[in-house]
């Protein structure tokens, strides 16, 4: 027994340290706020970090392929704007939005794969283009701020519906169907062609197919959480979506997934995304002035990538 | 084995780091905000505001003209803090991410704040926050920039007045016929749009301006001219410029006299560096009208917070009338010796800002 648990936290060092760092923001922030371990605090703060997880969950995906997206962002919003501008009514209505909101975030990521794929540029250049692209789409559809989410969603997302906290119950979701995917032949194929792409293909996969697929569930990642983004905040906002790109880099990197892909853990990536989100709330917290915020927020995570990689290179070596 | 013992320490180390950082912050934080404690005991004495702890959210604190509005803003907080209404005060920047507000609003929230004073970096995505901010029992006075929430009070400028100000001047000094270029802000921005949907009607009235080209840009002087330097080598004949923006109206106003160029009229904003140009071309015969975001909408709707928590019935939607700058009172407004990127204003009277807060 004891045996299996020294394995199990050896092929997890790197999560450890991070989960280290979780439980001393989350001590801290109880020190500021009570009432986190409250249902209404766990519901709020599911609500405000969700965006971000599912955003870096779809910036992990890409990155396990080797590439990067800097469209993410301009997806979220995309989709964020699409779902809000149905203006639907009832539960079936919402469903259809979000059903729509979803198929154009995932036409979205599919079309990025599809340039990468098939034109062969890098995934940097694509996605940078792809994201005036897509910015420019979702100016198309919503202009300025707008559009509408029924009242009564926006309360049970944000308030806890029957107690139960569904932007906490939407991230487990999101979290089980990735574990199940990974466990399937698409999912391998997903670190195969990341880790080695010229070996997959040797082996038989179809490459340009998994990538195409990766960066169309990435897309669904970004659309979910423009929903969730949605919902949260009762409207849509066209650029709302902007420093996603970046912060969901920023979190899958703290998560420990690799820049040349194939490596990394999405658990990793949840970590990270929920450590960043910790730290600026507790940083709000401490009521020091907002420029010290920013370089504080800098330093802790440049100490926390280079502790993580101190402590985690018996790994590698 | 012992590297991974060295490893353990400074593991060990930093958690504990981490710990004594976090702790040191809430000190000083703690002499910081003073009595804030004690604050805003508003059944026992309602007619006069003691001990407020006051916050402000906004979404950009770097631009100069915050920076201008924070000093306006603080100059006010020592004269509320000395007369005992406010006992502190805290500045949180969201440096462009709309998230990070919300977050920010739900912390003030938290830790029970009697005043939230907002600058929103959108006009839609707060409101729940902002809402769950008035049930909790505190005051939000949004300003500048606004949410669309009825709930919060709302100390702003019509934008669409804005932009039909400078575009109706513009087509009576065109004698209501020319090619223009408009120069906005960024697409999908509540300000920009509106500036421009004011400016759009009175356009519409007179069938004979061509609006050759529409340039979005940011508010800045580099993206600015750049952007006219494009539109402007397309169609060098225009006969006059409408710009919803002080830097706007500088790139444009600096592209002509660097390409020495005639001198179209150009509307503008009380941008510094727009009335030193303005002012040294008036007697080349260049004209321009010019208004302003009043860096004193802060200072109303501090004040309007501490007269809501004293109990006066402050009007929901308090519009702040546009200064008009033109030709002719150009010289009371333009700063020579003040650098280009700040925004002349003068301070309103305290009696305007009592009728504007409904005292």
């Amino acid at each position: 027994m004891r045996e299996k648990l020294t394995v199990a936290a050896r092929g997890n060092t790197d999560l450890l340290g991070l989960l280290a760092l979780l439980l001393v923001l989350l001590v801290a922030y109880q020190h500021y706020d009570s009432s986190l371990l409250t249902p209404a605090s766990i519901t709020i703060l599911s609500a405000q970090f969700l965006p971000l997880i599912l955003a870096a969950a779809g910036q992990t995906t890409v990155m396990l392929l080797g590439g990067i997206d800097l469209s993410l962002g301009a997806v979220l919003g995309l989709s964020m704007a699409v779902f809000a501008i149905y203006e639907a009514q009832g539960a079936g209505g919402v469903v259809t939005a979000m059903v729509l909101a979803l198929c154009v975030a995932v036409a979205a990521g599919a079309v990025n794969g599809t340039l990468v794929a098939y034109a062969g540029l890098p995934p940097i250049v694509v996605t940078l283009a792809a994201s005036f692209l897509w910015g420019g789409v979702t100016l198309v559809v919503l202009p300025q701020p707008g559009g509408h989410v029924p009242g009564g969603l926006v309360t049970a997302y944000n308030n806890g519906w029957n107690g139960v906290a569904l932007p906490a119950v939407a991230i487990a979701g999101v979290l089980a169907v990735w574990k199940l995917l990974r466990t399937t032949r698409h999912g391998l194929a997903l670190y195969a062609v990341g880790g080695n792409e010229h070996g997959a293909y040797a082996s038989g996969l179809h490459t340009r197919g998994v990538k195409i697929a990766g960066y169309g569930l990435a897309g669904a990642f970004a659309g979910l959480a423009g929903i969730g983004l949605a919902i949260q905040t009762g409207s849509a906002d066209p650029t709302i979506g902007v420093p996603y790109t970046l912060n969901s880099i920023a979190a899958s990197v703290l998560g420990g997934i690799s820049f040349f892909g194939g490596v990394g853990r999405m658990r990793g990536t949840v970590l990270g995304a929920l450590v960043i989100g910790l730290l600026t709330n507790l940083l709000l917290f401490t009521g020091i002035s907002p420029f010290y915020q920013l370089i504080m927020q800098g330093v802790i995570l440049v100490v926390a990538l280079a502790l993580k990689t101190y402590l985690t290179r018996e790994a590698t070596v | 084995m012992n590297a991974r013992f060295v490893r353990g320490v400074v593991a060990m180390a930093a958690s504990v780091c981490t710990l004594a950082g976090l702790a040191a912050c809430n000190v000083e934080s703690d002499s910081g905000s003073g009595t804030a404690s004690s604050g805003g005991d508003k059944s026992a004495s309602p007619a006069q505001a003691k001990d407020l702890k006051v916050g402000w959210s906004t979404i950009y604190l770097t631009p100069s003209w915050m920076q201008q509005t924070l000093k306006m803003l603080e100059a006010d907080v020592d004269k509320l803090k000395s007369a005992g209404k406010v006992s502190s005060f805290k500045t949180f920047n969201a440096n462009g991410d709309t998230s990070q507000q919300i977050s920010q609003i739900r912390a003030m929230i938290q830790q029970k704040y009697d005043v939230i004073l907002v600058d929103a970096g959108s006009s839609t995505a707060l409101n729940p926050a902002l809402e769950q901010a008035v049930a909790a029992g505190i005051t939000v006075v949004a300003f500048d920039s606004l949410p669309t929430s009825t709930k919060v009070i709302r100390v702003g400028t019509d934008q669409k007045a804005w932009g039909s100000m400078m575009a109706e001047w513009l087509a009576k000094k065109l004698d209501g016929k020319g090619s223009i270029i408009a120069m906005n802000g960024p697409a999908g921005v509540a300000v920009s749009e509106d500036r421009w949907a004011g400016a759009e009607e009175v356009f519409k009235k007179y069938p004979d301006i061509k609006i050759v080209s529409n340039v979005h840009s940011e508010y800045n002087l580099a993206p600015a001219a750049q952007a006219f330097a494009s539109a402007y080598s397309a169609n060098s004949d225009i006969d006059g410029v409408f710009s919803q923006g002080g830097a706007l109206s500088a790139a444009a106003l600096q592209t002509l006299i660097k390409q020495d160029k005639k001198l179209v009229p150009i509307t503008g904003e009380n941008y510094n560096g727009f009335l030193k140009m303005w002012e040294s071309k008036k007697k080349d015969g260049f004209s321009s009208i010019a208004t302003a975001q009043p860096n004193y909408l802060a200072v109303i709707a501090m004040e309007a917070a501490v007269a809501k928590e004293e109990g006066v019935s402050v009007p929901q939607d308090i519009t702040v009338p546009l200064p008009e700058i033109t030709d002719d009172n150009l010289s009371e407004f333009v700063k020579t010796d003040q650098p280009d990127d700040s925004y002349p204003i003068n301070d309103l009277p305290q009696s305007e800002i009592d009728k504007l807060i409904g005292k």
